[in-house]
């Protein structure tokens, strides 16, 4: 019930919209219907300037810089370059096989690349280890979450906290009392975000018995757990109920206007579209474009690239 | 959950008091019965180091017997007056070297398989097993070789008291069922020796264990064995908590092998057959991985079937031979349990959180039933309605 989070990230997101040249009274990000700010076409100064622009004062969280990966002969990742600024949704689209999930993979640390960097927050993490990588802030998750057997919700959800002093071994026998109270403290954490998700009635149930839906939504909710700079979700809505994706729209959103940087893959246009901004095409790995909702949605080069046109 | 553990405790007194009834009608002598016990409880030793590698991490692991014969051979090196080596040590310094050795090889083996998948891991160790017992086996100029190591001194020798307790203790006849008394000599009071000492492994591994368990390093090793990639992406260092815990099973399942020096008083390349890998494995399935209870009931079955099997040759009516008999019931129990049980006979509770931390949070501990779930997702889904529309 606690609303403490807002207070604190709710102030990053204020000042960036007065970055933009005007008070803008509908800044696209956070907006309930971010298609009204953006239907009078491009020109419209948004919260979120174009991305590719290099832009000094704006604050970077994840930047991807000529990123190569091929798997044999296929080339899976092909001279990506992009940013990602605090505070945006950040939605990657692009056919099937268009090397997006390969990215992602990529920047969390699960594949090596060929060549190129990958930044988060100002630290070089290419090459390396993918916890190293969430260390620096960056988490992500899965586009199949598998359950975790034999714990509860809120046990899962309690994987989520980063360098937990109950994680050494020596700890829990040198101090128990520092453990106890960590796991009281990241208890109550679970507990409150379980309840901002409303699903905290879930907190005890076995991790496997919940639908797949409901496991998206723990996997988020553990992800914040994370305190990540910028998340990485993977498909969120993928084979979710409308109900429940509608509900991790909403969770996405709330998020975000408290200060989250999300970047994400999905393939529900709508999802994408309705969220995310900037939104990023990738063909054939590598970036295609990227620009608004609208700017993307009528851009030839990407309905070619989606119906398979001789692009 | 509480039926089987009623059940369990059940079959468990019924056993006890058929072993004291042997006892007190002299069927069975108190100084075997002790060394039964310390074998069980050696098996229950083995189980919880291999638990703790399998049931915590899910590392396959199949040289137990080899960890087990480098704590045997450790101590028996150490301590024994024909040790090829340096005997006449202090048994606590064999412990250490038995348990530092193990824990070097464990490191040497992991370093290479525990950033791989499971299977490497155990295609690795499933090798090591081979090559300690051929070592053991073959360098005679350090281990005897197959003649295996003699006249190793029990464990509390040397120590002011306890060294000489059982030949200071009077030999005593205690008569409980009239006609049958029980004799209590020298060898009964070093056994009853040997069984406290194997209390006291035994009672120090499963504190050690159980709070691993419940604390958030157990919880990570959970998460790696369900995903993980799901553990790296959360920042958890997955090869460093493998590597923890394959190093504590390692070292425990050598304690057990320590122990068993003491116990035996003779160690040979035999005692590292792959046999006992496979019974420690029986133990923990049947128990049920990850858990500790389980662990320490699977080992004292697996004794209870492997000894109590010898006793059918006593009867010449029944048709088979112990031994043949004992690989069968295992067998036969592992299908059974597989069949019907698969999770084990006493498997893990479903939440392992630090106890203390349970107390102060508001929520039931008990998970609820899938009534309220139903309720739940009704709710989930008018909210999610709510929020957007």
């Amino acid at each position: 019930m606690s609303e403490q989070p807002e207070s604190t990230t709710a102030t990053t997101e204020r000042s960036e919209a007065t970055d933009s040249e005007n008070d803008d009274p509908g800044p696209a990000a956070g907006d309930d219907n971010p298609g009204s700010a953006a239907g009078n076409d491009d020109p419209v100064p948004t919260a979120t300037p174009q991305v590719g622009a290099v832009e000094g004062k704006e604050d970077v969280v994840l930047r991807v810089d000529d990123l190569q990966k091929s798997f044999g002969g296929l080339t899976a990742t092909d001279h990506a370059t992009f940013e990602v600024e605090r505070g945006t949704i950040t939605g990657l689209i692009g056919p099937n096989g268009a090397g997006k999930s390969t990215l992602f993979n990529l920047i969390s640390g699960f594949y090596e690349p060929d060549g190129g960097t990958v930044t988060v927050n100002g630290t070089d993490v290419t090459g390396m280890e993918p916890y190293e990588i969430a260390e620096h802030g960056l988490i992500r998750t899965f586009q199949t979450p598998r359950k975790l057997e034999g714990m509860t919700v809120r046990e899962a959800m309690l994987v989520g906290p980063r360098n937990q002093p109950g994680e050494s071994f020596l700890t829990l026998f040198t101090s128990p009392g520092t453990v106890a109270e960590s796991e009281s403290a990241n208890l109550a954490d679970a507990e409150r975000i379980l309840e901002e998700f409303e699903i905290d009635h879930l907190a005890t149930q076995p991790a496997t018995d919940i639908s797949g839906g409901q496991m998206k939504l723990v996997e988020l909710a553990r992800a914040m757990l994370a305190q990540p700079e910028v998340l990485l979700l993977d498909e969120p809505v993928a084979g979710v109920n409308p109900t429940l994706a509608k509900k991790l729209k909403s969770q996405i959103r709330r998020l975000h206007e408290q200060g989250t940087t999300f970047v994400l893959i999905e393939h529900d246009m709508e999802f994408v579209m309705d969220l995310a901004d900037p939104i990023i095409v990738l063909d054939q790995g590598s970036v295609l474009t990227e620009g608004t909702p609208d700017g993307v949605r009528s851009d030839d080069r990407v309905i070619d690239a989606y119906l398979g046109g001789g692009a | 959950m509480t039926t089987t553990e009623t059940a369990v405790s059940v079959v468990v007194g019924f056993v006890v008091l058929a072993l004291f009834l042997a006892l007190v009608t002299g069927a069975l002598g108190a100084s075997y019965f002790l060394f039964l016990f310390g074998l069980a409880g050696m098996y229950a030793l083995l189980s919880l180091g291999l638990n703790s590698q399998w049931g915590f991490g899910g590392l396959i692991n199949f040289s137990v017997a080899a960890f087990f014969g480098i704590g045997a051979y450790g101590a028996a090196l150490m301590t024994a007056g024909n040790s090829p080596i340096a005997g006449g040590f202090n048994p606590i310094f064999g412990l250490i070297v038995g348990l530092v050795v193990a824990a070097l090889v464990a490191v040497a083996i992991g370093i290479p398989t525990l950033r791989l998948r499971a299977d490497y891991l155990a295609i690795a160790t499933l090798g090591l097993a081979e090559v300690i017992r051929l070592f053991l086996r073959n360098e005679r100029q350090w281990t005897n070789g197959s003649a295996g190591i003699r006249g190793i001194p029990s464990f509390f020798e040397g120590w002011p008291v306890l060294g000489t307790l059982p030949q200071t203790m009077p030999s005593l006849e205690v008569v409980i069922v009239p006609g049958s008394p029980i004799l209590l000599g020298t060898q009964f009071w070093r056994q009853l020796l040997n069984v406290s000492l194997l209390l006291a492994f035994l009672g120090a591994t499963f504190f050690v264990l159980r709070r691993a368990q419940q604390s958030p390093w157990g919880r990570v090793l959970r998460t790696i064995r369900s995903d993980e990639d799901l553990a790296k992406a959360l920042g958890k260092n997955t090869f460093a908590f493998k590597m923890q815990t394959f190093v504590l099973g390692s070292m425990i399942m050598a304690l057990a092998g320590v122990f068993y020096a003491h116990l035996n008083l003779f160690v040979n390349p035999g005692d590292l057959d792959p046999i006992t890998t496979f019974y420690v494995w029986v133990a923990v399935i049947l128990g049920g991985s990850g858990s500790n209870r389980g662990a320490l009931l699977g080992g004292f079955v697996v004794v209870a079937i492997r000894e109590g099997s010898r006793f059918v040759n006593d009867f010449a009516w029944f048709p088979i031979d112990g031994a043949p008999l004992r690989l069968l019931l295992i067998g036969l129990l592992i299908v059974l349990v597989m069949r019907y049980r698969p999770q084990g006979v006493l498997p893990p509770q479903r939440e392992l959180i630090w106890p203390s931390a349970i107390e102060g949070s508001g929520t039931p501990e008990r998970p609820t039933s899938g009534v309220r779930e139903q309720k739940g997702s009704d709710e989930a889904g008018r909210n999610g309605g709510d929020n957007d529309e």
